[in-house]
């Protein structure tokens, strides 16, 4: 049981490039967290650097309170689950997740006993005296796990563990790493590229882009609060949409039509000194079909109404995609978060509108759909720096 | 029917071409063993199979000094010289394999070199070395160009069979608790041992064939190896004919070879490292 902290700590290689620059992170005793970004944001190489694998050009790492930043991997007490697996192919399961024992010098009654009970919890004890390439993905997967729980470390560093596994199998290990790290209380950092892991697994995520830590909460509260545009775009599926918009006389002038602001965001926009020129983001499920919407809200919201492009039934909801006329130009930030998001927009002028809605609507492709939405759910944030203008402490 | 007779067309077609592909390599291996077994009387006669069926050729040549103790030279020779060509062989492609550092290509590139130059050009040079050296005719002498000319053969196949080995195991074992030497003696050195075991294999041969050095660079039985004792086979008299003791010794000669890849091939098994990624 450990606490980490990271300090300010750098990553730079030696041919200049900055991997990871000036990451602040504490990690409390038993807390999972989770480290997420598109590829090359330094995720991995935080955590290498954790583990000791790779060196760190600046800063300090603290375990426990103490330095550890020239300790080798071995005298830091870590364990590490990795993409690949990485078991020894030479070994039989149990001869794998006894290995760290061995290499502690344990005797051979506590070996057998500490491989027995993490076999029994990880339900591999019929596959025990099997050799590594026997095995199915999964199997693998908890092998490696196993692994790594056996000797009881101060924590546990999981490299994209369920990356290679297929989706439905991912989900299940996803709910079983969650129990699993309960039940120890270990101290878990968790790297991934996959928002929903991040969403679903941590106490906490650490957004990062480019080597940089964008923010720093519970999923819930990144999903809700989002620090800045990446942010807002990296978490959540599908994520939100943005909209390019201009502020004028207490209204919101975009695509979507003129929106007065609510107090709410009028009070949170003056106080954060906002300029003219605004991207307005919101949510795919902050919009409905107006025919299933009450009087009463519909009178609260606002709506407007295009053609459906495309319409994608989930059984349980609609995913409904427009393409709006946008006058004003598309923003750098947005050109390179719908880049590391993945989900670069097919070129053209308009902007892409994602809206769920629910499964009793009778929208159809190709025809006009009024759509409702709610103007208190709508998220400003600078076009420049990417900082979100509605953010609230 | 027409399926299965074609098939049966097409193994007895295959069948044929594999016996003369075989007996084409076989034959003159079998001939120098028919002339062993013969006997003096009917070395000549051109029977393929021995009339005449007789081991003395066998045992004239254990008891002349002038077989057994080359062979006994060939073998300390060639073994010492795998040893040490191996396990340099090995550093050298574990860190070829591995690390990036400054020179590595030039590296490389020289062993290749090393392994392509002309042998017989070195012959003269190297004689006059090793003789100003006092390694003349001694098992070092022999050893020392061995190992330069196994080195890069050693590194090539060597490190071939390192970078299969995926990176990530080191960095799990390190994880676990392991030494740099520890990863490397209980993670790497177990799933390179085939590539080892075929190294030592190429290495041996190599060693134990040649021809060129062996007899430029000794001069006496004290490190003469067997390629070049036979050359110096002599009958009993001046006027005898040494064919027979020439061909047994030739068998002989061969027997460790085959004995060497018997033992390590079991050794040898394919795909060893399958299973500890995600393949």
């Amino acid at each position: 049981m450990a606490e980490i902290v990271l300090d300010k700590v750098t990553k730079r290689y030696p041919d200049g490039a900055l991997a990871v620059s000036e990451m602040n992170i504490e990690i409390a005793d038993g807390e999972f967290i989770i480290l997420v970004g598109p590829s090359g944001c330094g995720k991995s190489t935080a955590l290498n650097m954790i583990a000791g694998l790779e060196d760190i050009s600046g800063g300090e790492l603290r375990i426990d309170g103490e330095r550890a930043n020239e300790k080798s991997p071995k005298d830091r007490d870590i364990a590490m689950v990795f993409q690949s697996y990485a078991l020894y192919p030479h070994m039989s399961v149990r001869e794998n997740m006894a290995f760290p024992l061995r290499l502690a010098k344990v005797d051979d009654a506590t070996v057998k006993s500490k491989v027995e009970e993490a076999a029994k919890i990880l339900d591999l004890t019929q596959h025990l005296d099997r050799r590594p390439s026997n095995l199915s993905g999964g199997q693998r997967q908890r092998v490696a796990m196993g692994r790594a729980i056996v000797r009881s470390p101060n924590a546990f560093l999981m490299d994209e563990p369920l990356s290679n596994l297929d989706a439905k199998l991912r989900g299940q290990m996803r709910t079983s790493v969650s129990k699993l790290q309960k039940q120890l209380g270990t101290t878990t950092v968790y790297v991934t590229h996959d928002q929903t892991e991040a969403m679903t697994l941590g106490d906490r995520v650490v957004v990062l882009r480019g080597g940089h830590v964008q923010q720093i909460g519970s999923p819930q509260f990144l999903y809700d609060q989002p620090a800045n545009l990446f942010v807002a775009g990296f978490i959540g599926s599908p994520s939100m949409n943005f909209v390019p918009a201009t502020l004028e006389g207490g209204a919101l002038k975009s695509a979507l039509g003129e929106v007065p602001l609510t107090d709410r965001i009028r009070t949170l926009v003056e106080s954060s000194g906002a300029g003219r020129e605004v991207v307005a983001g919101i949510r795919p499920e902050h919009f409905e079909d107006v025919a299933l919407v009450d009087e009463q809200h519909r009178a609260r919201g606002a709506t407007f109404s295009s053609t459906v492009d495309v319409l994608e039934s989930m059984g349980a909801e609609k995913y409904a995609y427009f393409s709006l006329e946008s006058e004003l130009a598309q923003t750098e930030e947005l050109a390179e978060i719908a880049a590391d998001a993945g989900s670069a927009d097919v070129p053209g002028s308009g902007t892409t509108i994602v809206t769920r809605l629910d499964a009793a609507s009778t929208a159809k492709e190709g025809e006009t759909l009024q759509v409702w939405f709610d103007p208190d759910r709508i998220q400003l944030f600078d076009p420049k720096s990417g900082r979100n203008l509605t953010f609230e402490d | 029917m027409a399926m299965q007779t074609a098939t049966a067309g097409r193994k007895a077609r295959w069948a044929l071409l594999d016996i003369i592909v075989v007996a084409y390599a076989l034959v003159p291996v079998l001939w120098i063993a028919s002339l062993s077994f013969k006997s003096k009387e009917t070395l000549a006669d051109g029977n393929f199979f021995p009339r005449e069926w007789t081991l003395d050729n066998y045992r004239d040549i254990f008891a002349m000094g002038e077989f057994v103790r080359p062979l006994i030279n060939s073998i300390g020779i060639s073994l010492i010289a795998t040893l040490i060509a191996v396990v340099l062989g090995m550093m050298a492609a574990y860190a070829i394999a591995r690390l990036d550092f400054p020179g590595k290509k030039l590296l490389v590139g020289v062993s290749l070199l090393i392994a392509m130059f002309p042998q017989i050009s070195l012959v003269t040079p190297l004689f006059n070395i090793e003789r100003e050296l006092g390694l003349f005719d001694t098992w070092p002498g022999l050893i020392l160009p061995y190992i330069t000319f196994a080195l890069p053969l050693a590194i090539y196949t060597l490190s071939s069979f390192f970078r299969e080995i995926p990176w990530e195991l080191e960095k799990a074992a390190k994880m676990d608790g392991a030494t740099p030497a520890q990863a490397f003696r209980k993670v790497i050195a177990p799933l390179a041992a085939p590539g080892v075991f075929t190294t030592a294999i190429l290495v041996f041969i190599l060693c134990w064939n040649d021809f060129l050095f062996a007899i430029s660079l000794t001069s006496t039985e004290a490190s003469r190896t067997v390629p070049a004792a036979l050359s110096f086979f002599t009958g009993a008299s001046q006027f005898e004919d040494p064919t027979g003791t020439i061909s047994a010794a030739a068998v002989v000669i061969t027997i460790p070879i085959i004995l060497f890849v018997l033992f390590f091939q079991r050794r040898i098994v394919a795909g060893l490292t399958s299973g500890a990624v995600k393949g």
